[in-house]
């Protein structure tokens, strides 16, 4: 456990989740940026589907940023961000070597037990809990196919940040891949029965493909994203609307039950 | 100023009203969760609980299920929310006594309600809930602090901003209880010593200060509110200078009278700050949201500001910023 996780000052345990990290790799990819933290408690606890809250570094910002982990490989966890503001901003601009403060894993994890095929949809940024997915999937002996929407050319260049086996690629502009949505890629796809679905990106991908597996009868997850306060559960500040109720995001979140979500 | 202290030989121990509080640093209601917390540490978490007393999010007669969505976004040096209370209700709060039993420090409940009779019956359920419960199956609930930030279904004004409304609710509750009771008062008034002094007149022993600034942000995509509640209140070190001017204020109007200081709280210093206003507790909210360890680090950095002052403990400098400015 070197360099991390310092624990409290004043008395013998600790807070499980808090880990003093450095960067181990940047990678731009169009508008997308993927961080590489050398993170070995992260690591050792972390599901695919979870987040961490990264401390926005250099001062200034209040809020942690909520960010699913997109791989964890060894000590080493990844994050893949996209430019939102000026938080993503700072946090795309760190360096090797650079001191990065986070707290994870948190919340509800994708459950990959008995899946024989997995079906992995996602749209923009929400590609990027896929990734470590996919990875657990294929792990486990699952068929992992993968449909990604992105905007334009641009955005899709993070897609060569991904290695999943078979990754299917729509652009809006039809500059990269499939011209079109994922639902367009999607009505092309031959499914088989019992395929699990794991969506996650913009809240009217998630409606569509919802909608889409309905229709198929096809069971689904889908992680949603939120902002976020405390990220712990105490603030109740990231809540959606569900058909179990009001749910917070960071605690019985980010991963729902596809048929339960109300995007 | 004296010369520096031994941090070590700082007494952080102080008296708020009836309290006895091994610090001056407390949780503002809503910004930590016991249980929650409980949680995610490894170790004996009730030997190591931060706060010099707990305040849980507020409960209100009824469970409420707060605004809808987006609730929560960072501003300027600040945040934006709007949870709307949501909580269990009163008697599911009670239910759930035995689970935080173990904690040694005191319980200061967050009361809401819209009118005086909702605030009266949720502390009447507490302490009979209280007078019932078998020694250990219970916090030690010590006191009680109404948040009058809520709508007054009368007038749909803010109760806290209506000195007739503040008192009623205070003279209601006062009626359930002999327990310390704190009055949580909104800065959304012209002056804030007027209904400091209608919720001392009408038996309040305390008063908490200050809530949430109502305000405003835009998605800046739509140029809509992006809030779903429209409004929110704003919390942070945005509003920490409004607040310290305000706790000065009703310092020195109401001396005498124990007043726990909020706003914008990120630091050991801001802490002293809100003390040298006449603050005699203070509470951390939003810098809780930067990690359970802060409180932690606040309480000793508090320390240490005292210590390198020649101050031997909070009460030696509560109120050096009032001396000569009234």
């Amino acid at each position: 456990m070197s360099a991390v996780c310092a624990g409290g000052h004043e008395s013998p345990g600790q807070w499980a989740e808090t880990s003093h990290c450095r960067v181990a790799g940047v990678s731009h990819h169009g508008t997308f940026t993927a961080l590489d933290l050398t993170a070995p408690r992260i690591a050792t606890k972390a599901s695919p589907g979870q987040f961490v809250m990264v401390a926005v570094p250099g001062g200034g910002f209040l809020l942690r940023r909520p960010l699913s982990l997109f791989s964890v490989r060894g000590e080493r966890v990844g994050l893949l961000i996209e430019r939102r503001g000026a938080g993503t901003e700072r946090l795309v601009s760190l360096a090797v070597g650079d001191a990065v403060d986070l707290a994870g894993p948190l919340g509800s994890a994708f459950p990959i037990d008995g899946v024989s095929d997995a079906l992995l949809v996602g749209g923009g940024i929400g590609c990027a809990p896929l990734q470590y997915l996919s990875d657990a999937l294929a792990a486990a002996g699952s068929a992992v196919t993968a449909v990604f929407g992105f905007r334009d050319q641009r955005a899709a260049r993070v897609a060569h940040a991904f290695s999943i086996s078979r990754l299917l690629i729509a652009s809006e502009d039809g500059s990269v891949g499939q011209r079109g949505t994922v639902l367009d890629a999607l009505r092309d796809l031959e499914v088989r029965p019992g395929t699990t679905a794991y969506v996650c990106g913009p809240s009217g991908m998630i409606a569509a493909v919802q909608d889409w597996c309905a229709r198929l009868g096809l069971r689904g997850y889908a992680s949603l994203e939120a902002h976020m306060a405390c990220g712990t559960g105490a603030c109740h500040g990231c809540v959606v609307d569900t058909a179990q109720g009001r749910l917070r995001v960071c605690s019985e979140g980010p991963v729902f039950a596809l048929e339960d979500v109300r995007p | 100023m004296s010369a520096a202290l031994d941090p070590a030989s700082v007494d952080l121990s102080i008296r708020l009203g009836a309290l006895r509080l091994e610090h001056p640093i407390v949780d503002a209601s809503g910004t930590f969760d016991l249980l929650e917390s409980a949680l995610r540490y490894e170790g004996d978490f009730f030997a190591a609980f931060p706060f010099a007393a707990y305040v849980p999010k507020t409960v209100t007669l009824e469970a409420r299920q707060g605004n809808p969505p987006p609730r929560v976004m960072e501003t300027a040096s600040g945040m934006i929310n709007a949870i709307g209370l949501e909580n269990p209700g009163a008697a599911a709060f009670v239910a759930g006594f035995s689970r935080w039993a173990q904690l040694r420090q005191p319980v200061i409940v967050s009361v809401g309600g819209n009118t005086p009779d909702q605030f009266a019956a949720v502390v009447r359920l507490i302490e009979q809930r209280l007078s019932a419960a078998a020694p250990g199956e219970s916090p030690r609930i010590e006191g009680y602090e109404l948040n009058v930030s809520c709508p007054n279904v009368a007038t749909g004004l803010q109760i806290g901003a209506d000195q007739a409304a503040t008192a009623a609710v205070v003279g209601a509750v006062r009626g359930e209880t002999a327990r310390f009771l704190l009055v949580k008062l909104t800065p959304n008034v012209s002056d804030v010593t007027v209904p400091a002094r209608a919720a001392v007149e009408a038996g309040a022993d305390g008063l908490s200060l200050v809530n949430t600034f109502k305000a405003m942000v835009l998605d800046r995509q739509t140029l809509r509110p992006f809030l779903g509640n429209l409004t929110g209140g704003l919390c942070g070190p945005a509003i920490k200078p409004i607040a310290l001017r305000m706790v000065g204020e009703v310092a020195a109007a109401l001396p005498g009278v124990p007043i726990v200081g909020m706003g914008g709280v990120m630091t050991g210093l801001d802490a002293l700050e809100f003390i040298a206003c006449g603050a005699t507790a203070v509470a951390v909210g939003v810098a809780n949201f930067g990690g359970l360890e802060v409180a932690a680090r606040i309480v000793s950095e508090l320390r240490a500001e005292l210590a390198a002052r020649g101050l031997s403990s909070p009460a030696a400098a509560r109120g050096l910023a009032l001396a000569g400015a009234a």
